[in-house]
């Protein structure tokens, strides 16, 4: 640095010569890094030989022990090979003297120019060939994997934007099948890492000269960056330094800890969403892929009722805490009229409170008093005494909780935030301790206290010890609506009790309906539930939320089946009143509205579904022969000859229109789309009864779709010996016989040497006409990917394309099953089919006529004319098509 | 016609017209031409293969594999966690230590013998180095002819064994030593009609005929601790794991990660018995491990059913696939835990794979040395080592032998061997067990020997002739 500086004035351009002197450092880092690689690899090296050493050492033991070991056990005369050998060494040596030695001089003197003249073999004609009998050989196949149902391709299979090379066999030219310009444009996509060895340079070289615009020029143009990134990169080097690992394992360790923590269930469902196949009902589907969209039907099912009615469900069933559902109810129609006034009564005090605290200042000894009072309680009831507690109570007038709740406002810091923290501590203590009943009491006890906390916050006055204790969201939630809610409070208050009449019961039995006893009991469950809202994670009420759904109100079933190991049945049943109950107020938060939502729309849902659902039946049976079903039959008709449209499900939440994807890209919607059941464009499946759907008479057959238990009306198919219940006779005792694809119902097919060509498939036990023989399985391709790799196969004039719809195409090159081994022929006693089987296009194929057993299966690929290889084009005849469409790919096999 | 470069149309003219390799059937599946192949075929041994199996003249007779029954689920094989596709680094710092052509002649080697093995060209050569008896002994392939030399002092050499497929359609493409469990030597080879034939050398019969591959076979290996159990790499893009002493074929490699185009080449771990490369046409060269497997192996040995009763298994993803080649990969070997690959592009590499312990899944390819080899860029040109590893011997398509010194760095070029009279493309090279003795077999269908110079009177193993 101080010769550059000392130079600089010698030289007119500072920039030329600090630039200079970076690339002079810059050229030494190199060959500091290139010499470095060098060693690194003779070290490397030299290790690797040094490991090999001992291995071939061992191996050269193992063939001294083979020697050993066999001479031990055959006698040289039965090995031949070391007969021969020796017999060899013989032969040379009894002719040592003769011509061979001469030509042998010959060969060292002119070792590497003169012409070495024939073979100078030993004992060549005593050899006589030893002959292999012949053994046939198998037609020629490549390796493939037996799939039982198609699969989408995966991307890493593609040929497209891969090369593959292949040498022309007359001129010995490469045909390479890939797109040179896909490839071009991938690579410059490619975002460039930087290497070690750049990270080095940068390093060094700016730790050298400096960090200067002129330096980061120079090595941008060095490595070939902009140099922002470079500036970017040293910064991150820097940073990177000091941290170093310790970092990580921090990250480590709160990864570890919260891994369900304050995720909402979304977040956690998020992988079953991306992973989960709904139509197939599988993890990681192989056919439908991965990150569907997601379908969410419009028409919810019914929740599901639980039948032990009665009998709690466990120890913390809420059965047990409470009285049954059916007295709760007449409960809370009494406590509307008996806490009319109550509810007044708060109001007032509320008022008065107001006021009061306005004029606070004045209040002052009253509220010292009325301090050390509380004090004293809290002392007391952290003693969890219940009795003492309920002997206190009827102490306090109603005027001096009154007073109380007054008071509270001025309360000094110090106390507040004492009796804030054993509030905090009582409340963690009932969270861990399960047994309900006496600890709810206890809690009830606290409570009191917490909610004129609360209200302390919200008249404005705002200290240390309410944040403090605002730990949990719903306390916050609270805090922001305020004083506004303030004036809701009595009525939720209202509300809240009778939810939890059913735990005070007991002592409103004993006291009497003492009032001040009643107020307390208001206190105490606003603030149970209270402890409950606060104790719900946001994970458990996304839970709670999908319980609803699933089971309906049946806390029971939601804690057993969801929130296992998080939730009590008595709490899930608590949490639900006080949300149900809490309504009115909406003084709830994000979550517990939702969850709140949720049961009123529910309860909406189900009512007016019962209504469309008596109104859809009657429909049904009016639009089946009308609209729908000629709209698609109309279609039907029209689209014989085009191929097959790929169906994804639509999303659409109200009975499809215009925009309906389904309806655009011209496929029904299917039992897998959001629609809900009366959209005009579903296919409704057949009506057939008695083995009627195997004609075109069944709408089913008529569209080549099987028919789906699902949708038909009278399709189904037993199962078992009737043990697990036989669905309803609908229909008579008749079982459909037009889902074998559906059900894999299957013949048993062969694979053997064809009478045609290579491979054959045969079939092992005869058949009757129309009769399914199997499913031609394979990769789903995209018809792009499928012209490019028909190039490859028309190559080797072997190919396992088949068409199958608008989108793919099936290829059963690597992956399929046994008929793709089938041969074709124009005059087959099979035919090939696309049938829509639950929204998937499949191949079927059938036996055209009656197959006797072991008889090789053909059908006719239907190669399009122009594009057909030689050996499939029909002979010329007057029976030959002429439907010709232009074509541009490559030959593939067609359904009928 | 197979062998042809990829820029060099005038290789081909070296070529006999029907000698290509590997010629190409017309493989019409689909071809209604009633070319009646139905032939009642009686092999000594059939091996089972999942898809490949005869059909006796009624094709009613049941197959064992599972694919066909409904009611059993279809033996899809777990899939283990993908694949490694590992790619070289680039750039500065990942630079490799490439050789210099410049012969440093630390050993001389002359020109001592050739022998006229037939018209048709002669595609592989091997030393036995399984049994220390034989290390003199090599082996041949010439059409559908399989011979056993001895390498003699001064050069000469001494025809042990020949042996004649009768199907003279047959071209072998490579042969193989093993052994069967008491040690007695086999001879593996295979070519163009993917039957794999074991001959037991010491009785001069044919032991095994293993059919299963549904194409040519192009290189075969035997394990050099267990030498009855051998790889096959083939036309139908897998490899095949053999018991030649039972006969069954204990696995397939190959499906959804396995090679996309014919594999031409597989090399068995010198140490880790699991372990094995192969590479192929589809450019890249992949590890598998049969780790998983291994009770497979291990139940062979005791098979005593039919062979076709056994229960292959589909080894469907490799360990590693390693993506260093922009071409065919026609040879690779271990070296220790480094491998030597090489393609059409005048060059073989020497790499090892990089790769993330707590991620195995992540990785490069650290490319360590290379060693050029000029005029190589047709395909099917193997390369071989002598017992220590320490030297490899190429040929090229001008006749030349290119002997370096691997375990150097930078690596030393030894010697160019090089002859007049040599001209037409050497297939596969055989490297003696010092090292002193090379043998290069070429298109034209000669031998060729090479003897190092100051090493007269001790030809192969001089310590074990009596």
């Amino acid at each position: 640095m101080a010769g550059d500086s000392r130079n600089e004035p010698m030289f007119c351009e500072e920039g030329s010569s600090e630039s200079g002197y970076v690339l002079c450092v810059i050229d030494s880092l190199k060959k500091k890094i290139t010499s470095d690689r060098f060693v690194y690899i003779q070290k490397r090296v030299e290790e690797n030989s040094i490991k090999l050493s001992p291995i071939t050492l061992h191996s050269h033991n193992l063939s001294k022990n083979r020697q050993t070991s066999t001479s031990n056990s055959t006698d040289l005369v039965s090995n031949l090979l070391t007969k021969r050998k020796e017999d060899a060494l013989c032969a040379v040596n009894s002719r040592e003297s003769s011509p061979d030695e001469s030509e042998g001089a010959n060969c060292q003197d002119e070792c590497s120019s003169t012409v070495i003249v024939g073979g100078n073999l030993s004992a060549r004609n005593s050899v006589r060939p030893i002959r292999l009998p012949e053994v046939a050989t198998l037609p020629p196949y490549t390796t493939w994997i037996f799939l039982d149902r198609n699969q989408r391709m995966q991307e890493d299979q593609s040929v497209l934007g891969r090369r593959r090379i292949y040498y022309d066999t007359n001129c010995g030219e490469a045909l390479i099948c890939s797109d040179s310009e896909d490839e071009a444009v991938e690579d410059e996509e490619e975002k460039k890492e930087f290497k070690d060895s750049e990270d080095c340079i940068i390093r060094m070289t700016i730790q050298e000269c400096g960090m200067s615009d002129a330096v980061l020029e120079t090595l941008a143009r060095d490595i070939e960056r902009a140099p922002d990134d470079i500036k970017a990169r040293y910064e991150i080097l820097q940073g990177e330094k000091p941290e170093g690992s310790s970092k990580k394992v921090s990250e480590l360790n709160v990864k570890m800890e919260d891994v369900y923590g304050d995720k909402d269930l979304d977040a956690a469902l998020d992988s079953f969403d991306n992973l989960f196949c709904r139509r197939c009902l599988v993890f990681d589907c192989k056919l439908h892929g991965c990150s569907q969209d997601l379908v969410f039907p419009t028409e919810k099912q019914a929740p599901l009722c639980s039948s032990d009615e009665g009998t709690p469900c466990g120890i913390h069933c809420y059965k047990l805490v409470s009285k049954p559902d059916a007295i709760m109810e007449i409960d809370s129609h009494l406590l509307v009229d008996v806490e009319e006034p109550t509810s007044d009564n708060l109001k007032d005090q509320i008022g008065s409170n107001k006021k009061k605290l306005g004029s606070s200042g004045q209040k002052t000894k009253s509220q010292q008093s009325e301090s050390s009072s509380t004090a004293r309680v809290s002392s007391e009831s952290s003693e969890s005494e219940v009795q003492l507690l309920s002997n206190k109570s009827p102490q306090h007038s109603p005027g001096l909780s009154k007073n109380k709740l007054g008071a509270k406002g001025g309360i000094k810091k110090s106390t507040n935030r004492r009796i804030a923290e054993r509030i905090l501590m009582s409340v963690k203590k009932g969270q861990q301790e399960m047994s309900p009943d006496s600890n709810s009491i206890v809690n009830g006890c606290h409570w009191p206290r917490d909610m004129k906390l609360r209200s302390d916050t919200r008249s404005g006055i705002k200290d240390s010890v309410v944040s403090s204790q605002c730990n949990s969201p719903s306390t916050r939630s609270f805090r922001k609506k305020g004083t506004l809610q303030m004036e809701n409070n009595s009525s939720f208050v209202d509300a809240q009790s009778d939810s939890m009449e059913d735990t005070n019961n007991e002592h409103s039995a004993t006291d009497g309906c003492d009032s001040s006893r009643k107020e307390e009991c208001v206190d105490e469950s606003i603030c149970r539930q209270e402890a409950h809202g606060r104790s719900w994670k946001v994970i458990e009420q996304g839970l709670l939320l999908k319980g609803l759904e699933i089971f309906g109100k049946n806390s029971c079933l939601i804690a057993r089946n969801l929130l296992g190991g998080m939730k009590t049945c008595t709490d899930v049943f608590q949490y639900m009143n006080y949300i149900e109950n809490s309504s009115a107020s909406g003084a709830l938060s994000g979550v517990d509205s939702l969850v709140k939502g949720y049961m009123k729309g529910n309860e909406l849902r189900t009512r007016s579904r019962f209504v469309r659902r008596r109104g859809r039946v009657r429909r049904l049976k009016y639009t089946w022969k009308t609209a729908g079903y000629h709209f698609i039959r109309k279609r039907i008709t029209e689209r014989k000859d085009q191929p097959c449209r790929q169906y994804t499900p639509c999303g659409c939440q109200s009975a499809c229109g215009k925009q309906c994807p389904c309806l655009t890209n011209g496929t029904c919607c299917e039992k897998y789309c959001g629609c809900p059941k009366m959209c005009k464009n579903r296919f409704r499946g057949c009506h057939c009864a008695k083995s009627q759907c195997r004609s075109r008479q069944c709408p089913c057959f008529a569209a080549d779709r099987e028919c789906d238990p699902d949708v038909c009306r009278n399709c189904w198919v037993g199962c078992g010996d009737g043990t697990l219940g036989v669905p309803n006779q609908r229909g008579d005792n008749y079982e459909c016989r037009n889902m074998k694809l559906l059900l894999k119902q299957q013949q048993r097919v062969l694979l053997g040497r064809s009478d045609v060509s290579g491979w054959g498939a045969f079939l092992k036990n005869s058949v009757g006409k129309h009769e399914y023989l199997g499913e031609y399985t394979g990769e789903l391709i995209s018809h792009k990917e499928a012209d490019k790799r028909g190039k490859i196969y028309d190559r080797e004039n072997s190919s396992f394309l088949f068409n199958l719809n608008n989108e793919y195409v099936l290829d059963a090159y690597r992956m399929g099953d046994k008929l793709k081994f089938a041969n074709h022929s124009p005059d087959p006693n099979c035919y090939a089919k696309v049938i829509m089987v639950a929204g998937d296009h499949r191949v079927g194929i059938f036996a055209k006529e009656r197959i006797s057993a072991g008889e090789e299966l053909f059908y006719d690929y239907r190669y399009e004319p122009d594009r057909a290889p030689a050996w499939a084009r029909k002979p010329e005849g007057p029976g030959a098509k002429d439907d010709a469409q232009p074509s541009t790919g490559r030959a593939k096999k067609l359904a009928h | 016609m197979g062998p042809t470069s990829r820029n060099h149309k005038s290789s081909q003219k070296d070529v006999a017209p029907n000698e290509a390799k590997p010629p190409r059937y017309p493989q019409r599946n689909r071809s209604i031409t009633a070319s009646a192949s139905a032939s009642a075929f009686a092999s000594p041994a059939v091996a089972n293969s999942r898809v490949a199996k005869e059909r006796p003249s009624s094709s009613t007779a049941g197959e064992g594999e599972p694919q066909e029954t409904v009611l059993k689920l279809p033996s899809i094989p777990t899939l283990p966690a993908r694949m490694a596709k590992l790619v070289p680094l680039e750039g500065l710092g990942c630079e490799a230590a490439v050789g210099s052509l410049t012969p440093s002649r630390e050993r001389e080697y002359k020109v001592t013998n050739k022998h006229t093995e037939g018209r048709r060209p002669v595609y592989a050569i091997v030393f036995n180095f399984l049994d220390v008896r034989y290390y003199d002994i090599f082996a041949t392939a010439c059409g559908p002819r399989l011979s056993t030399y001895r390498c003699l002092m001064n050069g000469k050499f001494a025809l042990l064994q020949s042996y004649l497929d009768d199907d003279m359609n047959e071209s072998f493409f490579t042969v193989s030593w093993a052994c069967d469990i008491d040690g007695n030597p086999l001879l593996v080879a295979a070519g163009s009609t993917g039957i794999i034939r074991v001959i037991n050398c010491a009785t001069e019969k044919i032991y095994k005929s293993l059919v299963g591959h549904g194409g040519s076979v192009n290189e075969i290996k035997s394990q050099p601790s267990n030498p009855s159990l051998i790889i096959s790499a083939s036309k139908d893009e897998s490899i095949k794991l053999w018991n030649v002493q039972t006969g069954i074929l204990i696995l397939v490699f190959g499906g959804v990660g396995g090679h996309r185009h014919e594999v031409l080449g597989v090399d068995f771990h010198t140490s880790d018995i699991y372990r094995f490369l192969s590479c192929g046409m589809d450019n890249t060269v992949r590890i598998w491990s049969m780790k998983e497997f291994w009770e497979y192996v291990e139940k062979s040995y005791s098979w005593t059913d039919a062979t076709s009763k056994f229960p292959t298994k589909f080894v469907q993803f490799p360990v590693l696939c390693a993506e260093i080649h922009s071409n065919y990969v026609d040879c690779t070997k271990w070296l220790g835990d480094f491998v030597l690959s090489k393609s059409v592009e005048n060059e073989i590499l020497l790499w090892e794979s990089i790769t993330k312990e707590e991620n195995p899944g992540e990785g490069h390819i650290d490319v360590l040395q290379k060693y050029p080899v000029p005029e190589c860029n047709i395909w099917f040109m193997k390369f071989s080592c002598d017992f220590h590893h320490n030297q490899l011997a190429i040929g090229n398509r001008d006749g030349k032998v290119y002997v370096w010194k691997v375990q150097t760095s930078p690596p030393v070029l030894i010697a160019r061997l090089n002859n007049p009279q040599v001209k037409s493309a050497i297939r596969q090279t055989a490297v003696s067990f010092d090292g002193s003795t090379i043998l290069a077999c070429t298109e034209d269908g000669n031998i060729w020997r090479w003897d190092e110079v100051d090493h007269p009177t001790a030809p192969v193993p001089s310590k074990k002739q009596k």
